[in-house]
């Protein structure tokens, strides 16, 4: 389904030295530097797995997923999707798969969105039955039916993001790249368009690849979690692995033991609340041997928040702490 | 399995189903930014200005041929053909690329240049709407000024201003597709447009230039895509020419065709895709 060996990005971005005399210089004298955006990253998807792709601000992200879908050229290495080499742009290619860049927009602005779907129809080549089933399938699942004959600049952010995704996937694709989806959407309509992208793919068996800062986007969405930093792949994991691995703030608390835990590796606060933090494993020891030591205590397990997790993840890789 | 590459005639088939919707929905666009269009065609009003300028100066004597009749009639030819091939795809195509917004086009399976290009061509009946009343004034002024040139001329006419419209559209794209490598390349269209000014007919007409420049202007796109269907609507054109002057024009029109699809391959190579 997807493919990716050694891809690589390279950006070369000019230098300007500051001041007028840089300006003047920058004329006779262009300086450049490369700057590696993706590092040689490998690996696979198979069809009808949702991955998240997540990393700090600048790891990588959006780059890869633009060279999946065709918009840059690889500098180095090679990316399949669907069996298409994505830079050739072939038009089976562009009809199987989507792209939905959060808060950009393919809507035209001073026209209703049924002039966008209708253009969409036509450019894809699509049946008008096909496009009439389609249509009528994600106005119900975005409840798009009151916006739909609005101009698009009367509509608010949330009524013109569902409508971007609806006009993202009227053509039906089989892949679906998700860049920031939810991006400055309130709460109710974040979880409408979580909702949608799992119904969406649940029905038609599609294969999604997510990249966000909103950490609830990838506890609802994703099956598999990609880690990239610095343009390099790190963890590759489900998301319990992910916590198992680098989820270190797990908490075991006991009360109302009536028998003291502090021989098995427990600490007591001044509630108390007996209690241990640890590595799921640890945790995990512990918290067997409490059901052996104290068997009618009231015992309650937490995770840490996945942002944690990601921040510790970030950190073991040598990244930088704020999770995207 | 590789899977098929595009072929030539089903993708010419494809784009030729797409176009009725296509230009129902650039329409549309048309109709919403009426006001814009409006003011972006009387901008284009210049041959009137020059029409004015040139009639003192052929007052005093005739140049080349040209008295005021015959300038008069040159500039309302001048005023319609600017019209009907006027586009404005560099700046479209500018915009796109700096700003990302040709990611949106690149992930159709759709030739963005068929876009830009039907929405062009779609307004020229808006462009003909508000050059009515003006020529039609003109005329009811001076009935002379747009003498029927005969059904074969008009013809000739027709496909001349067919090849200036694809050429006009070709350069610009060339231009806007500069924006790949430059930040400003709105600038070295500036500087094309100055020399189009000059060489193209636009505010005098070609025969006004020496003999001697005349033999390697003509030869020069500016011509082509403006003078030589004036020339023609006007009455001007050499009968034993014409077949010469559309020759260069179609010419430019498979020149900058081809130049255009190398910048698209080598542009595309190292877009940038940032912003949208």
């Amino acid at each position: 389904m997807i493919s990716v060996r050694d891809l690589t990005k390279v950006y070369t971005v000019p230098i300007k030295q500051p001041g007028l005399w840089g300006s003047l210089r920058s004329l006779v004298d262009r300086t450049t530097r490369d700057v590696v955006a993706v590092d040689g990253i490998t690996f696979e998807v198979p069809e009808g797995q949702r991955v998240g792709f997540l990393g700090p601000n600048g790891a990588g992200k959006t780059t890869t997923l633009k060279m999946l879908t065709g918009l840059l050229h690889p500098t180095a290495g090679t990316c399949e999707v669907l069996g298409y080499r994505p830079k050739e742009r072939a038009t089976d290619f562009l009809r199987q798969v989507t792209l939905v860049m959060g808060q950009k927009q393919q809507l035209l602005w001073d026209l209703p969105p049924r002039e966008t779907f209708a253009l969409n129809r036509a450019v894809y080549g699509l049946t008008r039955t096909a496009w009439s089933d389609a249509l009528d399938e994600l106005v119900d699942l975005l409840d798009l039916a009151e916006v739909i004959d609005r101009p698009t600049r009367n509509l608010s952010l949330g009524q013109r993001m569902r409508a971007e995704l609806c006009a993202a996937l009227l053509h039906r694709p089989r892949v679906l790249f998700l860049d920031e989806p939810t991006i400055g959407l309130d709460v109710e309509v974040q979880a409408l368009v979580r909702r949608f992208v799992r119904t969406y793919a649940d029905r038609h068996g599609a294969t999604v690849v997510l990249t966000s800062h909103d950490m609830a986007d990838v506890a609802a969405i994703v099956d598999r979690v990609l880690l990239i930093g610095g343009g390099r792949l790190g963890f590759d994991g489900t998301l319990p692995t992910l916590s198992q691995t680098f989820g270190e703030g797990r908490r075991l608390e006991v009360r109302g033991a009536d028998t003291d835990l502090g021989g098995i590796g427990l600490s007591r606060d001044d509630a108390g609340t007996w209690f241990v933090s640890g590595t799921a494993e640890a945790v995990n020891r512990a918290l067997s041997a409490v059901l052996q030591a104290a068997p009618n205590a009231d015992v309650t397990v937490t995770d840490p928040p996945l942002e944690e997790v990601l921040r510790r993840a970030f950190r073991a890789q040598g990244q930088a702490e704020t999770p995207s | 399995m590789t899977p098929a590459p595009d072929r030539l005639g089903t993708t010419l088939v494809r784009i030729g189903r797409a176009l009725p919707e296509l230009a129902r929905v650039s329409v549309s666009r048309h109709v919403a930014y009426r006001a814009e269009l409006t003011l972006w065609i009387l901008t284009s009003l210049l041959p009137l200005v020059m029409l004015a300028v040139w009639s003192t100066v052929t007052e005093q004597a005739v140049i080349a041929g040209y008295g005021q009749t015959e300038v008069a009639r040159y500039f309302v030819a001048t005023l319609i053909v600017r019209q009907l091939t006027g586009a404005w795809v560099v700046w479209e195509l500018g915009f796109l690329i700096r700003s990302g917004r040709l990611n949106t086009e690149l992930l159709r399976p759709f030739p963005p240049l068929v876009v830009q290009a039907t929405w062009m061509i779609t307004a020229l009946p808006f462009r003909l709407a508000v050059l009515s009343p003006i020529v039609a004034a003109l005329v009811w002024w001076r009935p002379d000024l747009l003498a029927f040139p005969g059904w074969t001329a008009l013809g000739l006419t027709a496909v001349s201003l067919a090849l200036a419209w694809a050429l006009n559209f070709l350069v610009q794209v060339c231009f806007g597709m500069l924006a790949f490598w430059f930040d400003r390349s709105d600038g070295l269209f500036e500087l094309w447009t100055s020399l189009w000014f000059l060489l193209s007919g636009y505010v005098a007409p070609m025969a006004f230039f020496p003999d001697a420049w005349r033999g390697w202007l003509d030869w020069l796109p500016f011509r082509a895509t403006l003078g030589t269907p004036v020339e023609l609507l006007g009455g001007f054109s050499d009968p034993s020419r014409v077949g010469l002057d559309l020759f260069r024009q179609a010419a430019w029109v498979v020149v900058a065709f081809v130049l255009a699809r190398v910048l698209w391959t080598r542009g595309l190579a190292r877009y940038g895709a940032f912003g949208s």
